[in-house]
């Protein structure tokens, strides 16, 4: 029987290949809109720790001044950074399961290896925590402990791109490398690992690989180390020395804690919030109090990781995939009710209402496929020029990772087609199915 | 002529011309919405930054032992560089226009933060600052080599003098001039404005203040540093070669790590926009081929299935410009019908993206744009069918079925 159908649908469409042909096209190109617009802002909203992202919260506290919001466009939120008092004492009361302070800093990098340039290597400066707490992979040794970030130790955990660019890839441990005027021992190279968004760190470009080098925390303040990312104040500062920085109202650090359960993020919110009110009683934190904490998805929301364009495609990729699927369904329509005196005929002849349907079904099925297939194609083109347009460039890291389609998506976009062209099929069938078979003999 | 017999027509079986009209109007509001992005994204790409962008060029460069001594070490770099015959002036920055990075401060015409505040995107320059830039002073004077300082680290000392652009000098002294005012900072020390300029783009292009930009003469004392360079027209590719083979036969204490032209910076900062538009403009292509497709083929595909009954009208007395009137007329009343529902349907999503995403509200005058477009095309896609129904034998009518 299918294959009868089969046979009728190829009929039916090379009868009219020109008008086939169009439809195929037209959900070719909604496919391929949808599809290249989607695996854009996939891409971009996807989530980059699944299994811990509700486990790990970004923790802000209002620290800036009565007089005006950090944020004008968003005056009911707190600044995403800490001051450096704030974080020291939040980290040092241990009240999570695991907490990390952090930011990002960079030192000339001096190879011990011949013939590797020194270049400018961005760095995390960071407690040992960070690895274990962002599932961080290793492909040689390990990070540090506790003591390293105390001391500090002259410990280093390299990503695997500084390692092969500055050992050639071999197991570095116990090799040393200066940076700046350290000389720092390798204790751990990290397997290839770049979560995208860069989640822990939405200051510089959402979508940036993570730093070359890791460092304990200590260094930060030993050295001087200077702020890569944003330094944001609010008051006037007495002093210019370093430590005049430190106790200054001015924010720079990133803090997280790791909460796993919903009684400890709700612990923990108490915990900041006290320590505000101690804060506020010694007159500091002049705003109404405000802490939040966020988890990955929120994080992401509130420092608007997926940006508007990408929104505003997807609302104009939907519209043109409507465009489309309105002249297919006109298109079919026109195409079946003009066949009705066959398709009369048919019933005449004996064939029932669900023989109809599934002859038109069929057709319907067999464009639907060839303008997936069709569209499909389109996108991954459509994806390499974006690649070779923007990819090859500019040294965005994002726009390469936006090349690989969404089997999702085009599942979507495929049903949605072959939705419409159901309706587009059924009305028809439905129109013929009730006229008496003797009307389309007549008129013959 | 006489639309009754189209109208009646187009009661019997509507489905068809709904569903075009339904198409043109979805069209219609899209292209329009999408062209109105476009423009947008196009007008803030060509606007005047204010600045040499075509010959400037960056150089960055690290301190990489005890033998970089501060300004000593870039004076010598800067005297070198300014030696070099395709060089027309150069500095040390601390910040990259139209890159996204960047410092900014507010001054006020009041001390303690009172009066009118002036936000400034600044850039710490020396003497040359302003020359290297390209940009045009329209009062006052630049300021020499005598007063410019290199604090010392972390320092929140300010210059006492400062050039500053016709922008921010209308936000502080609207109405007047600005030169020689002193104004204040939030640490309460006073600022001299020793010049106005006339135009410059500062570090970000998507900054509604992109304007308001000042130049301080400072040295910076950053480990990780720049020096900007304005080669002569046409120099700029032969000379970021040169300096960067000259720096690095010099070994003082530094190491020279990127050459980069400004016109690279930018047009990275621009990608983002550019390939909105690019994005956009392929979209109305598709949308616009599609349509035009889909009406072509309905009204041919009507046009073969009504061949016997434009026989008849043949047959008895019609002419060929009456059926190719006829045909035309009923996709003009589709398409006007779609272009009326295109409209509202063009607004409703016009304030919906205003709305949601705070773009500008779309102009009205962009419709007229869309409504023309759409007539034109439809009515093209719509003649070579009516043409060729036009073209009907009327003895077709006398052949049976």
């Amino acid at each position: 029987m299918f294959s009868y159908d089969l046979r009728l649908a190829l009929d039916s469409m090379k009868r009219h290949p020109g008008l086939s042909a169009l439809m195929v096209l037209a959900i070719a190109l909604g496919i391929a809109v949808c599809t290249v617009t989607f695996t854009i802002y996939h891409a971009m909203a996807t989530n980059p720790i699944p299994d811990k992202s509700s486990q790990l919260y970004a923790v802000t506290l209002d620290t800036w001044s009565a007089e005006r919001p950090y944020d004008d466009e968003k005056p009911d939120l707190p600044p995403q950074l800490l001051t450096y008092r704030d974080a020291m004492y939040l980290y040092g009361a241990r009240a999570a399961s695991r907490s990390v302070v952090m930011y990002k800093s960079g030192a000339l990098l001096l190879p011990e290896r011949n013939g590797v340039k020194p270049f400018n290597a961005q760095l995390r400066v960071t407690t040992h925590e960070f690895f274990p707490m962002f599932d961080v992979p290793f492909q040689y040794g390990q990070g540090w402990d506790a003591a390293a970030d105390e001391g500090p130790q002259p410990v280093v955990v390299l990503n695997h791109e500084t390692n092969v660019k500055v050992f050639g890839g071999e197991n570095s441990v116990g090799r040393t490398l200066k940076l700046g005027k350290v000389e720092y021992r390798v204790v751990g190279v990290l397997q290839p690992w770049a979560p995208s968004p860069k989640f822990f760190d939405l200051n510089n470009g959402s979508f940036d690989d993570p730093e070359d080098a890791y460092i304990p925390y200590g260094w930060g303040k030993a050295l001087e180390m200077p702020v890569y990312g944003n330094t944001n104040c609010w008051k006037p500062e007495v002093g210019d020395s370093y430590q005049d920085f430190l106790n200054s109202e001015c924010i720079w650090l990133q803090l997280w804690a790791e909460l796993p359960t919903v009684a400890d993020r709700d612990k923990y919110q108490a915990f900041i919030d006290n320590y505000a009110r101690s804060q506020k009683a010694a007159g500091r934190m002049p705003r109404p109090l405000n802490n939040r904490l966020y988890d990955v998805g929120q994080w992401l929301d509130r420092n608007d990781v997926v940006q508007k364009d990408n929104r505003v495609l997807i609302g104009i990729a939907l519209l043109f995939l409507g465009v489309c699927l309105v002249n297919v369904v006109g298109l079919l329509l026109a195409k079946f009710l003009n066949a009705a005196p066959l398709t009369g005929l048919r019933r005449a002849l004996g064939a029932s209402r669900r023989d109809i349907i599934r002859q038109h079904m069929t057709e319907v099925l067999l464009i639907g496929l060839a303008g997936g297939v069709l569209g499909i194609l389109l996108a991954v083109g459509g994806l390499a020029g974006i690649r070779a347009i923007y990819g090859s460039d500019f040294t965005r890291g994002s726009y390469e990772r936006l090349t690989e389609i969404d089997p999702f998506v085009v599942l979507v976009t495929l049903a949605l087609s072959l939705l419409a062209g159901t309706i587009a099929g059924l009305y028809p069938s439905w129109r013929i199915g009730r006229t008496a078979p003797a009307v389309y003999l007549k008129t013959q | 002529m006489d639309i009754k017999p189209i109208l009646s027509s187009l009661r019997r079986s509507p489905t068809g011309a709904i569903l075009v009209a339904l198409q043109i109007a979805l069209a219609l509001a899209i292209v329009v919405n999408s062209l109105f992005i476009i423009v947008q994204r196009m007008e803030k790409i060509s606007r005047d930054p204010g600045i040499d962008v075509a010959n400037i060029f960056f150089v960055g460069f690290q301190a990489s032992s005890d033998r970089f001594q501060g300004e000593v070490t870039m004076r010598e770099d800067l005297g070198l560089l300014r030696s070099l015959p395709g060089v027309q002036a150069a500095t040390v920055v601390n910040a990259v226009p139209l890159s996204g990075g960047g410092s900014a401060t507010s001054v006020y015409t009041e001390p303690n933060e009172k009066g009118r505040r002036g936000d400034m995107n600044y850039f710490q320059v020396d003497e040359q600052g302003l020359e290297t830039f390209g940009a045009r002073l329209v009062e006052g004077r630049n300021f020499d080599a005598t007063i410019v300082t290199m604090p010392p680290k972390n320092s929140s000392t300010s210059p006492s003098g400062i050039l500053i652009t016709r922008d921010v000098a209308r936000d502080l002294f609207p109405g007047g001039s600005a030169l020689g005012k002193t104004v204040y900072t939030g640490t309460n020390e006073p600022v001299t404005i020793l010049g106005v300029i006339d135009h410059m783009h500062g570090s970000w292009p998507g900054w509604d203040k992109v304007g308001n930009v000042a130049l301080f003469p400072v040295i910076t004392d950053e480990t990780y540093a720049r020096y900007m360079v304005r080669a002569r027209p046409g120099q700029r590719d032969a000379m970021m070669k040169l300096a960067e083979e000259a720096l690095g036969k010099v070994d003082n204490g530094r190491v020279i790590l990127r050459v980069r032209s400004l016109e690279y910076v930018a047009a990275s900062t621009y990608a983002e926009d550019r390939a909105m538009a690019l994005y956009l403009t392929v979209v109305i292509a598709l949308l616009l081929g599609i349509s035009a497709l889909g009406i072509f083929g309905l009204a041919a595909f009507n046009v073969s299935t009504r061949t016997k009954q434009i026989g008849t009208r043949r047959a008895v007395g019609a002419r060929r410009t009456d059926i190719l009137q006829y045909f035309l007329a009923e996709n003009w009343l589709i398409t006007t019908v779609g272009v009326v529902l295109g409209c509202v349907l063009a607004l409703v999503l016009g304030y919906w993206l205003s709305t949601t995403f705070e773009l500008p509200r779309l102009k009205l005058y962009y419709l007229v744009f869309g409504v023309a477009g759409l007539w034109l095309v439809s009515l093209a896609a719509a003649f070579r069918p009516a043409r060729r129904a036009s073209m009907v034998s009327p003895a077709i009518a006398t052949r049976t079925v």
